[in-house]
C-alpha cells in the first residue's frame, strides 16, 4: 500500500516534470527521451485522457492569469507616438516569446494527444499547436481593454509615414530633418523603425493576431489618411481631374503599405497564400469604395463653387460623373446642392442678374453632369419658382439675351440655337444611344423634353409663359427704342429674326411694328423738316418726333408735363405738317417722352446735356425766373408735388438749383468762381445717369395690378358688409362671386401682393391676419 | 444762366382721323390694321363713303366683292368712295 502510494507520487511528479504547467510554470529541462518514460508511465496506467485534460485546463488558466494580462497592461493611453510604438513592439514581443516558451511543452502534449485516441478536439482544433493558437487568441480577445487602439494606431502612424515619405519627397534635399520619422537626417531612424514594424507584423501573422487586432484599428487609420490626403489635394483647384492620382496613391503608397505589413515586408503576397491575397484584395475593395465616396463627398461640398466656375471647372464635374457611379452619393449630390444653391442665391441681397448667370452656369455644368437631365430638374425647382416671384426676372433675361460683350452668353446661346434649328431633324435615328432614366426621375415629365430644353427656353419657361417673356421683351424694346439706345436698327431687327425662330412669327410681330416706327419716323422727320410753314416755327432748334403705332408699342405710364409755350408751338406746327403729309391722320404728344439736348452757359461754367423733357422744361423756367416754389412749379408743369420734389435733385445734384428753404428752390449763381471747376467735373459724371433710366412702360406687374382693380370693388363691399376678412376668406369669397370678371384667375399668392399694396397706400389695414377698411 | 435747346425729340402717337375708333367690318381698331395684314397706317389705309362711314380699305373691298349690291355695310346706302 505504502509501496504504491510512494511510486504514485513518482509517477506524479515525474509527469509534473514533462508538463511543468500543472504547477502553473513553463519551463523544464525535460529531454526527448527523459518523456518517453513519462508517456509510458501515463499510457501504462491508462490516464492519456485525464492527464491531457488536466493540462488543458492549466494552460487555460495559465493564459488567462498571466500571459494575457501581461500583454494588454502595455495597451495604455499614451500621447506619444514613439512611446506607442514601442510599447506595442515590446507587447508584440513578449508575446511572442512566452508563446515560444510554450513550444516543448505544446511537442510533449501533441504526442500525449495523439495516444488519448478519442479525437477529441482541443480547443475546436484538431492539432495541439493550432488549438493552442486559438486558444490564445480567445483568451486575448476576451480580456481586450477599451483604449487598445491607441498604442496600435501610433505604430502604424509612425511606420506610414515612413512609406509614404518614400513615395513622395523628392525635394526634401534641404530640409535637416528626416519627414519619415522627424528626426535630424543624422540620427534618422527610419531604418529601424521599418525593421521592427516588419518583425512585429512578422509575428502577428504568425500568432494569426494580425487581422484581429489591427483590422479595425488600420482601417480607421487609412481612411483618415485618405480623407487628410484628399482635402490636401483638392483645396480649391477645380481645374484638374485628380481622380487617376488618387487612384494611383492608393495603390502605391497604401496598398503597398498594407501589402508590407500582410507579407511580413515582402512587397508581394506569396502566390500560394489565397488567404493572404483574398484579405489583401478585401482591402483594397473596401479602401477603393472609400475612396470614392470621400473624394466625392468633398467635391460635392464644393459644387456650387464648382458650377460658377464651369467650363474651367469641367475636369471636377467629369471626376464627380465618374465617382457618381462607384458610390451611392446622387441623393446627398442633389440636396446639398440644392441647399448650397438656396443660401448662396435665393435671398434679397443677390441681383437677379447674378442668380440667372448662376442659374445658367448650373444648367451647363449639370447638363454635363447628368445628360438625363433629372438632376438638373431636380436640384433648380427652387431657383425657378424663385426667380419667377421676383419682379424683374424676364426683363433681366431679356437684357441679358440682347446685351453684347462679356456677359452675353446669353446672346451667344440665343445664335446657337438658330444655327442648330436647321439640323435638328437627323437625331431620330439614335436609338441606340437610348438609355432607361435614372430611378429618381419624375415619370410625369417626358425624358426628351427634359434632355431638349436648350437653356433659353428654360429660362423661359421659369416665368411661365412665353406670352410674358415676350411682353417684358415688348417692354424692353421700346423702353430702348424711346431712350435712342438703339441706334443700329438694322441689327436689332437681325435679333429679332433669332427670336422669331424661337418664339414664333406672331408673339413678336408687334415689336417688328415698333422697329418700322422708328425707321418711318426719321423719314418722316426728314420730309417734314423740309416743309416751308414747318421750317419758320423751327428757326430756333431742330425738333425730332419718334411717331408711334400706339396699337402696337405696350401701354406707357400715364404722366402729365406741361411743356413750356414755345416747345408746345412747335409740336403744333410739327402736327400741323405731318396733317398736311398724311391726309385724314394726326398726332397726339406725350409731353413726357423723349429726350432734349441743351445747352446751358451759368456764368463761367458751360454744360451740354441730354435730359428728359421734364428736366429740360423745369431748367427752362428757372431761366425765366431765378426762385420757385413747388406749388408754383406744380401750377405751370402740371406734375404732382411728391414728383416734382424727387425729380429736380437732378439739377440739385448738376449744382444749378438748391433748396433755398423748404419747398423752395434757387438758381444757384454760375459766377461764384470758386465752387465752378470742381463742380463741371463732377457734373460730366454725373451726366450718364439721368434719372430718366427708369422705365417709362407699364411693367408687366403693373399690367396685372390693373387687371386685378376689377375685384377692388367687390373686396370693398365684402369688407363694408363683413368688417374684417382673411386673406383665404377674401380669395374664396372672389372666386364665387367674382368669377364673371374679365382675367378672373388670381392665386392666393397674387392676391396678397394686390392686398399688400392696398395695405400700403392705406387704403386697407391688416390687422392680426384680417384685412379691415380703414376707419374714416 | 442762358438755355439754350439744341434739339428736342419729342414723342406722338398718330391716329386716324375718324368718326369710330373700330372698324365696323373687322371689329379692328382703325389705327392697328385688319386682318389681313401685318402693318397699319399707310400698309392699310382707311377711305370713306360717301355715307360718311369708313372702314379699312382691304375690309371695305373684300365686302364689295362678296356682296351682290355695292351697299355701305353699316347704313345699306349704296356705296361711294369719297375722296375727301
Ligand atoms: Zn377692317
Ligand atoms: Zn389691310
Ligand atoms: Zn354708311
Amino acid at each position: 500500500m505504502s509501496n504504491k502510494s510512494i511510486d504514485l507520487k513518482l509517477y506524479w511528479n515525474k509527469i509534473n516534470y514533462a508538463f511543468p504547467i500543472l504547477n502553473d510554470t513553463i519551463f523544464s529541462d525535460c529531454t526527448g527521451s527523459e518523456y518517453d518514460e513519462v508517456q509510458q508511465i501515463i499510457t501504462g496506467m491508462g490516464i492519456q485522457v485525464k492527464i491531457r485534460d488536466l493540462i488543458l485546463i492549466h494552460i487555460e488558466k495559465y493564459l488567462r492569469q498571466h500571459v494575457a494580462p501581461s500583454f494588454w497592461s502595455k495597451f495604455v493611453k499614451v500621447d506619444e507616438e514613439v512611446k506607442g510604438f514601442q510599447l506595442f513592439k515590446s507587447a508584440v514581443n513578449d508575446l511572442y516569446e512566452s508563446v515560444s516558451n510554450f513550444s516543448e511543452m505544446l511537442r510533449r502534449l501533441s504526442i500525449l494527444n495523439s495516444s488519448c485516441c478519442d479525437n477529441k478536439p482541443i480547443f475546436g482544433e484538431k492539432d495541439v499547436i493550432l488549438g493552442f493558437k486559438q486558444l490564445i487568441r480567445a483568451t486575448l480577445l476576451s480580456q481586450l481593454p477599451l483604449d487598445y487602439h491607441v498604442i496600435i494606431n501610433h505604430f502604424y502612424k509612425i511606420s506610414f509615414n515612413v512609406f509614404d515619405n518614400e513615395y513622395e519627397s523628392s525635394d526634401m534635399g534641404e530640409d535637416v530633418m528626416c519627414s519619415g520619422c522627424w528626426n535630424e537626417y543624422s540620427d534618422c531612424n527610419c531604418a529601424y523603425i521599418v525593421k521592427v514594424f516588419h518583425d512585429t507584423n512578422r509575428k502577428l501573422m504568425d500568432l494569426q493576431l494580425l487581422e484581429r487586432l489591427t483590422g479595425q484599428v488600420l482601417t480607421n487609420f487609412i481612411q483618415l489618411r485618405i480623407e487628410t490626403h484628399i482635402q490636401k489635394l483638392c483645396d480649391g483647384t477645380f481645374d484638374v481631374s485628380h481622380i487617376s492620382f488618387l487612384e494611383n496613391w492608393l495603390d502605391t503608397t497604401v496598398m503597398s503599405w498594407l501589402t508590407r505589413i500582410y507579407c511580413g515586408g515582402s512587397s508581394k503576397p506569396p502566390p500560394d497564400d489565397k488567404n493572404t491575397q483574398n484579405a489583401i484584395l478585401q482591402f483594397k475593395k473596401k479602401l477603393s469604395y472609400y475612396l470614392y465616396h470621400s473624394y466625392t463627398k468633398l467635391r460635392i461640398e464644393q459644387l456650387f463653387n464648382i458650377i460658377i466656375e464651369y467650363p474651367e471647372s469641367q475636369p471636377a464635374v467629369d471626376d464627380i460623373k465618374m465617382c457618381l457611379d462607384k458610390t451611392d452619393l446622387r441623393l446627398t449630390l442633389c440636396k446639398r446642392l440644392q441647399s448650397a444653391l438656396e443660401t448662396r442665391l435665393l435671398h434679397p441681397g443677390v441681383n437677379t442678374t447674378d442668380i440667372l448667370t448662376a442659374y445658367v452656369s448650373t444648367i451647363r455644368a449639370l447638363r454635363h453632369l447628368d445628360p438625363s437631365g433629372v438632376i438638373l430638374e431636380t436640384v433648380t425647382k427652387p431657383v425657378r419658382s424663385y426667380l419667377r416671384n421676383r419682379e424683374d426676372t424676364v426683363r433681366s433675361v431679356v437684357s441679358s439675351l440682347t446685351e453684347e460683350g462679356a456677359s452675353s452668353e446669353l446672346a451667344e446661346e440665343l445664335a446657337k440655337f438658330a444655327a442648330e434649328a436647321d439640323g435638328e431633324n437627323e437625331k431620330e435615328d439614335a436609338w441606340d444611344e437610348w438609355n432607361p432614366d435614372p430611378v429618381d426621375a419624375d415619370p410625369k415629365v417626358n425624358s426628351n423634353d427634359r434632355k431638349a430644353n436648350d437653356i433659353i427656353s428654360m429660362l423661359v419657361n421659369v416665368y411661365g409663359s412665353k406670352e410674358l417673356f415676350v411682353n417684358e421683351y415688348r417692354t424692353l424694346l421700346a423702353d430702348r427704342l424711346l431712350a435712342q439706345s438703339v441706334i443700329n436698327t438694322e441689327k436689332e431687327i437681325r435679333y429679332l429674326e433669332l427670336l422669331k425662330l424661337k418664339f414664333g412669327e406672331s408673339q413678336l410681330h408687334f415689336c417688328e411694328v415698333m422697329l418700322k416706327d422708328i425707321s418711318d419716323s426719321k423719314r418722316i422727320n426728314a420730309l417734314i423738316q423740309q416743309e416751308k410753314n414747318f421750317e419758320a416755327a423751327s428757326k430756333n432748334f431742330s425738333s425730332n418726333a419718334m411717331i408711334l403705332s400706339a396699337q402696337f408699342w405696350p401701354p406707357f405710364k400715364d404722366e402729365n408735363l406741361e411743356l413750356p409755350e414755345e416747345i408746345k408751338q412747335h409740336f403744333e406746327a410739327y402736327t400741323k405738317s405731318y396733317e398736311a403729309l398724311k391726309g385724314n391722320r394726326t398726332l397726339s404728344w406725350k409731353p413726357h417722352l423723349g429726350y432734349v439736348n441743351i445747352k446751358i452757359e451759368n456764368g463761367s461754367k458751360n454744360l451740354d446735356l441730354i435730359v428728359s423733357p421734364f428736366n429740360a422744361t423745369l431748367i427752362m423756367h428757372f431761366q425765366n425766373k431765378p426762385e420757385w416754389t413747388l406749388d408754383e412749379l406744380h401750377q405751370v408743369m402740371k406734375v404732382p408735388i411728391t414728383v416734382l420734389r424727387r425729380k429736380i435733385t437732378y439739377w440739385q445734384s448738376t449744382g444749378l438749383i438748391s433748396e433755398k428753404c423748404t419747398d423752395t428752390y434757387v438758381l444757384v449763381d454760375g459766377s461764384d468762381e470758386n465752387k465752378s471747376n470742381t463742380t463741371t467735373n463732377q457734373v460730366q459724371e454725373m451726366i450718364c445717369e439721368d434719372d430718366e433710366t427708369e422705365s417709362v412702360m407699364a411693367s408687366a406687374h403693373d399690367q396685372r395690378e390693373g387687371e386685378l382693380q376689377v375685384f377692388w370693388s367687390y373686396i370693398v363691399g365684402m369688407l363694408t358688409n363683413l368688417d374684417s376678412l382673411p386673406l383665404d376668406r377674401i380669395h374664396q369669397m372672389l372666386k364665387m362671386f367674382a368669377s364673371q370678371a374679365p382675367g378672373t384667375e388670381c392665386s392666393l399668392q397674387e392676391l396678397r401682393q394686390f392686398l399688400d399694396t392696398k395695405v400700403r397706400t392705406h387704403q386697407l389695414v391688416l390687422q392680426g391676419g384680417m384685412y379691415k377698411l380703414p376707419k374714416t | 444762366m442762358k438755355v439754350t435747346i439744341k434739339s428736342w425729340t419729342g414723342v406722338a402717337t398718330w391716329r386716324w382721323v375718324a368718326n369710330d375708333d373700330n372698324c365696323g367690318i373687322c371689329r379692328m381698331p382703325f389705327d392697328s390694321c385688319c386682318p389681313d395684314c401685318k402693318l397699319p397706317g399707310d400698309d392699310c389705309p382707311l377711305v370713306w363713303g360717301a355715307c360718311s362711314h369708313c372702314f379699312h380699305i382691304h375690309c371695305i373691298v373684300k365686302w364689295l366683292h362678296s356682296q351682290p349690291q355695292q351697299q355701305c355695310p353699316m347704313c345699306r346706302q349704296d356705296w361711294k368712295f369719297n375722296n375727301k
